[in-house]
């Protein structure tokens, strides 16, 4: 009897076997779609997605991509052990004028007149 | 007594409150017949902040862990402690991730200006351009305070090979 019941059970499996593919086709695609959404969603709002450049549209050019190289071979590191000496700190004082010079190099960075009237082409509000 | 100065504060903040610029009907004119134009210029400041964002921030991040930080610990290691640096150090750290989260506040600013509708809402765009100024300018005070704190470090480790 219970022999008869498994093999009825297991014919209907085997002939709803398209069906359930089917199922479970789609609900692995939903379950993707959903986990996608939450990604996406979490990547947005922590504001990630203003700080990766890898995204279309603001990947590096190329004489970008070729100073991150350049620099990567300059790599220093002022030297956290050992006995500190007027000659150490000069050498600090040398490497961290080429990190200033590099931050100075960049023209007035966030400045007002990206954003002005003249700028954008607005005609500057006439006082009365 | 009290009364007028509550009043006065009631006044302050709602001069505060109110909007900044109300735009004159040739500006409203020119940001119709330019919508597109500005948006693309909006875009492309977006692009260059990028830019600027990375370019600064590798650079700061670098003279944190680079140099301001092992000198510190060296310092230490020495038992010559340095507090004018330790506090110069804090007060970097706590610029730089202040410099990044202004940054993404000023960006989700920017994205949602650049997707308004400039040619049916002049008004309101300008309003919202206004608020992302006020934005702009906070990055830029954070980009001006952290080379103020550079320039301090430096001047502290001057000070200190002096006395070497």
């Amino acid at each position: 009897m219970q022999d008869k019941t498994n093999e009825k059970n297991e014919k209907k499996w085997i002939r709803h076997g398209s069906r359930n593919l089917i199922l479970l086709g789609v609900g692995a695609s939903l379950l993707a779609i959903i986990a996608t959404s939450i990604s996406l969603a979490i990547y947005h709002n922590s504001g990630d997605i203003y700080l990766d450049r890898s995204r279309p549209g603001f990947l590096p050019d190329e004489v970008e991509a070729q100073a991150e190289e350049d620099e990567k071979d300059e790599d220093y590191s002022f030297p956290k052990n050992g006995k500190l000496t007027a000659e150490d700190l000069d050498e600090y004082l040398e490497k961290i004028d080429v990190e200033v010079r590099a931050i100075d190099s960049y023209d007035d960075p966030f400045g007002a007149g990206a954003l002005s009237d003249e700028k954008l082409g607005i005609p500057k509000a006439e006082n009365k | 007594m009290k009364k007028i100065c509550a009043v006065m504060v009631i006044f302050a903040m709602s001069l505060v409150a109110m909007p900044v610029l109300a735009i004159t009907e040739k500006q409203e004119a020119a940001i119709v017949d330019r919508c597109e134009i500005i948006r693309d210029g909006l875009k492309e400041v977006q692009k260059n902040d990028a830019r600027a964002r990375v370019h600064l921030g590798g650079r700061y991040e670098s003279i944190l862990s680079k140099f301001i930080m092992p000198l510190n610990m060296r310092l230490v290691e020495n038992n010559l402690p340095s507090a004018d640096l330790v506090e110069n150090q804090n007060s970097f750290a706590e610029t730089k991730t202040l410099f990044v989260n202004d940054y993404i506040n000023y960006q989700q600013e920017l994205e949602e200006l650049v997707a308004m509708d400039c040619k049916n809402e002049p008004n309101d765009f300008y309003e919202k351009l206004v608020k992302v100024r006020q934005k702009r300018k906070t990055m830029q005070q954070d980009v001006l305070k952290l080379r103020t704190l550079i320039t301090n470090q430096i001047k502290i480790v001057i000070g200190i090979k002096g006395k070497a």
